[in-house]
């Protein structure tokens, strides 16, 4: 009885093995630790993904036609917003503001007023993770 | 529409803040309202050149912008237990 008793324990017994805590022995332990913990930390929901390109540029660019003001035979993914669409720094203003509707993210106030072409907003979103 | 006093930047500031402001409307109409008459507001007063003129209209912008943002908090308090049919067609 006590024979087989200890022949299943031993059968049941699982191995244990220390984990290294540096893989890299020239690189600081916890320097290692600290970054593993922000990856994990950062789930996919909050990091974003990018969005493709080109999907963008439709976006964008459907969103410029639709606007009041804009003639959508004019709207071409290289249009400057006040050179070429004929609108003023007012209409750019509601322009990048239904651009974030569209994507359901903010653009800091700094970044919005660099945007004044359609390239720059479509580089703007495709680099921006939170952009939906 | 610049001046010494007021730069584009700030004019633009406020009117991207009020834009922002009027999204918090819970209620469709208001929401409407609120961001159409911001931009009227901002239209009308475009081709304003007398300094004084400029910074007056700006300061009542600022005015209006923390009536706003306080109207949001309040009407979000009391919103509506049922959506308007807008809200409810739009919302996806």
């Amino acid at each position: 009885m006590a024979a087989r008793g200890g022949a299943l324990l031993k059968y049941l017994r699982v191995n244990v093995q220390a984990i290294p805590t540096t893989r890299n022995p020239n690189k600081n332990g916890l320097f290692d630790l600290s970054f593993n913990a922000i990856c994990r930390r950062f789930s996919e929901e909050v990091r974003g993904t990018f969005l493709d390109r080109s999907e963008v540029t439709d976006r964008v660019v459907n969103v410029v036609k639709n606007f009041q003001k804009v003639d959508p035979s004019k709207v071409t993914p290289n249009a400057h917003f006040q050179n070429d669409l004929g609108l003023d720094s007012l209409d750019t203003v509601e322009i990048v503001m239904a651009l974030e509707e569209e994507f359901q993210f903010e653009i800091p106030d700094s970044e919005a007023d660099k945007i004044n072409t359609i390239n720059l907003a479509i580089d703007f979103i495709s680099s921006h993770p939170q952009a939906k | 529409m610049a001046s010494a006093g007021i730069s584009k930047g700030e004019i633009r500031y406020l009117y991207r803040s009020l834009l922002r402001t009027t999204r918090q409307f819970c209620d469709y109409n208001i929401r409407e309202y609120a961001k159409r008459r911001t931009i009227d507001a901002f239209r009308q007063n475009q081709n304003l050149t007398d300094p004084s003129a400029i910074s007056a209209a700006y300061s009542d912008g600022k005015a209006q912008l923390d009536v706003a943002k306080r109207q949001a908090v309040v009407y979000s308090l009391y919103a509506p237990k049922i959506k308007t049919v807008m809200d409810s067609t739009i919302s996806r």
